[in-house]
């Protein structure tokens, strides 16, 4: 007996993706597929001059464009023995954080959070409005960040290889701290709004992998360490993994290399705040344990309350960069191209993006690999959504039940929240030339929206 | 009275451009109240069901998948816009259409021969009518804003088919390539972004693609004589927009 789940095209994610679930003889299969159509940035990157390379990387995602320019200038940097100067490297940070508040606004508050009150979208029920707005207030403060150092945010144009094109001066960025400090209130808020949503009681024991910094939360800077115990510098860690492609999906699965086989990991906000609890300041700490928040977080459907816990971090860390700041002299530094190899990994708001680049003598590109959070994440992914299923097998509609909405709503609750994920599903049957549409929620969404519209 | 649909589309592209939505912020629950936003996934779980007023297009056609896709939404639509670098051009992925994309394959995947893509990437266009171009690699929102609000309003949007020189000028930003003799694209390229490079002392990178009648060859000679080689003179114009660039200048002549 066979059967088979198929949703055809998640929503409410960046990139297009599926997921399928075949049960044969109480057996599952999951398979998470990216069909999103290949691009070949590390194709067309060869022979590109070293200054192209964070406008075209940028590219890859729309979401997140700061921390492909971040990645690439950190390798090519170091490729060329260039070191910034501490302003320089704040406004970085800044700039990231900028950043982080968007894409954790974002996905916080469009994309998973109408989940939680049966929404369809964060504007289509009018007691999630007020939720909405919020989050929109926080996503345009940090859209105001990359606008003010950046130009636009979407695809930003001040960062270069050696700092930056133009830097702010101060007052232009003391005007925003009193907004910023109404919204970082407003935001540890909104730390317990996220830890008070409902919740299933699923955890995964898994490998949560991150930077660590022995000054601060990860951003730029760090070497690699896991929940266990795997620590190494960016070069050591590069080596160690290992990408591979499966027939169903564009984007390749990138695993540790072991004797005979690839060990997956997490990578993201969960696999940060669960090994960076330290790094985080007093103010979020105590609110943590007001709200009863308990590490290591290890149910990827409460990734929402790591997101909170870093979008006040960012707007936090924010105010402290702009007091802290003095406009430096000079907007960049001076250096000579020369050839090399090296390998840098940063913070993207949904995990670590490892950028390895190999330059020639002139600073083109002769070789590079660009590996986003997404890809990392997939394989580890698909096995959670295995074990899922596969422990609530009895709970799934049988055959010749289909079109028992009933059924399938009571399958919405086993899996989730009462709110549970709205995805949109599609029960396949071998020999239906159209399938029905049915409403299913899934599995929930534990890992919505990598960045899937990666370099492909 | 019942409010215009509107439907969001994605091929190959970043997201950035449907992002640009998103990020209307404010605007945005407006937005939701003057129009139906009956299709987009990045946003919505609604599923792909009747007719929209005016559909949105983001990215561009790479794969045969997407050719017969691109065909049913015009089918579906009265007002096909296309928004940014990837749908009104090719976008950064059209830069396989000067290459090997058997090359590209197995420079980039394992096994090269499961990826089924074409060998080139096209704008929207060249398959289906196209109502109305946003260009930018982002656009720009205000752009966005002025075209659904014209819609609205029954009347054709403006969004300028000049220069970015015009745009620096009226914001007295000096001249990169005057003063600096730096290689900006200004010249040639469309205004709508609101001079950002320059205004970072950054030369234009040609986000918003080559203006109407734009004279590229013409500028090349400036940077040919302020020492740029042939070869770095169509790494400037290979970006975002390279096939528009490219096409603009066969029109002119002199390929």
């Amino acid at each position: 007996m066979k059967r088979l789940f198929r949703i055809g095209y998640l929503s409410r994610v960046e990139g297009e993706m599926g997921i399928t679930a075949e049960i044969r003889d109480g057996q599952v299969t999951v398979r998470a597929g990216v069909f999103e159509a290949p691009r070949f940035f590390e194709a067309f990157l060869k022979g590109r001059p070293y200054s192209d390379v964070a406008d075209f990387t940028a590219r890859i995602c729309g979401i997140c464009p700061v921390a492909y320019q971040m990645s690439a200038v950190h390798a090519i940097e170091t490729i060329f023995g260039v070191e910034v100067e501490e302003p320089i490297r704040k406004l970085r940070r800044l700039l990231y954080c900028g950043e982080w508040i968007e894409s954790h606004a974002l996905h916080i508050y469009l994309l998973q959070g109408p989940d939680f009150y049966g929404a369809e979208s964060a504007w289509s029920k009018r007691e999630y409005l007020p939720i909405a707005q919020r989050g929109l207030s926080f996503k345009k403060l940090g859209n105001r960040i990359l606008t003010i150092l950046g130009g636009r945010p979407i695809h930003p144009l001040s960062v270069k290889v050696g700092g930056f094109y133009k830097v702010p001066d101060k007052k232009t960025l003391t005007d925003l701290l009193s907004e910023l400090e109404t919204a970082h209130e407003e935001s540890l808020k909104s730390i317990q709004w996220a830890a008070r949503l409902p919740f299933n009681d699923t955890a995964w024991e898994r490998e949560y992998i991150s930077l660590r910094h022995p000054g601060e939360y990860p951003m730029n800077h760090g070497h690699i360490c896991s929940s266990k115990g795997l620590d190494a510098t960016m070069d050591e860690f590069f080596g160690q993994i290992r990408e591979h492609q499966v027939d169903y999906s564009t984007a390749l699965h990138t695993g540790i290399k072991e004797q005979n086989a690839i060990r997956s990991y997490i990578v993201g906000p969960l696999a940060r705040v669960n090994l960076n609890m330290d790094r985080l300041p007093q103010e979020i700490r105590n609110t943590m344990k007001e709200c009863g928040i308990q590490l290591p977080i290890t149910n990827s459907h409460r990734g929402i309350i790591a997101r909170s816990i870093e979008l006040a971090y960012a707007f936090g860390e924010a105010i402290r960069i702009i007091k802290a700041y003095e406009m430096p002299d000079m907007p960049s530094v001076d250096f000579n191209p020369r050839a090399g190899e090296a390998t840098w990994i940063t913070e993207a708001p949904r995990g670590m993006l490892i950028h390895r680049y190999e330059l020639d003598n002139g600073g083109y590109v002769k070789s590079c690999t660009l590996i986003p959070p997404t890809s990392q994440n997939l394989a580890q992914m698909e096995g959670d959504l295995h074990d899922f299923i596969q422990s609530h097998i009895r709970g799934l509609p049988q055959e010749g039940e289909r079109e028992d909405r009933q059924k399938l709503r009571s399958l919405h609750f086993l899996f989730g929240p009462p709110c549970g994920a709205a995805l949109i599903g599609r029960e396949k049957t071998r020999n239906a030339r159209r399938p029905r549409h049915a409403r299913e929620r899934c599995p929930e969404r534990p890992w919505p929206c990598g960045p899937l519209g990666t370099y492909l | 009275m019942k409010r215009p649909r509107i439907g969001v589309f994605k091929f190959t592209s970043c997201d950035g451009c449907q992002l640009s939505v998103l990020n209307l912020e404010k605007e945005l629950l407006n937005l939701v109240g003057l129009f139906e936003i009956a299709y987009f996934r990045e946003a919505t779980d609604k599923p792909l069901r009747g007719h929209f007023d005016i559909a949105l297009v983001e990215g561009s056609l790479t794969t045969e998948r997407q050719r017969s896709h691109i065909i049913e939404v015009r089918e579906r639509t009265r007002y096909l816009v296309t928004i940014g670098a990837c749908a009104t051009s090719g976008g950064l992925q059209a830069l396989r259409n000067w290459a090997s994309i058997e090359e590209y394959k197995q420079l980039v995947y394992p096994s090269p021969e499961m990826i089924e893509t074409l060998p080139c990437s096209t704008p929207i266009s060249d398959y289906v009518y196209v109502d109305y171009e946003l260009w930018g690699c982002p656009i720009n929102g205000d752009e966005l804003s002025e075209a659904l609000g014209s819609f609205l309003l029954e009347k054709k949007p403006g969004v300028p088919g000049y220069s970015l020189c015009m745009e620096c000028k009226r914001k007295g930003v000096p001249c990169l390539l005057i003063a600096k003799a730096e290689p900006c694209l200004g010249p040639v390229t469309r205004a709508g972004c609101g001079v950002l490079c320059p205004s970072l002392k950054r030369p234009c990178y040609g986000c918003f693609g080559p203006k109407e009648g734009a004279n590229i060859d013409s500028l090349l000679d400036v940077f040919r004589k302020a020492g740029l080689s042939q070869h770095e003179c169509s790494l400037l114009l290979d970006k975002m927009n390279t096939f528009a660039y490219r096409k603009a200048r066969t029109a002119e002549g002199r390929p």
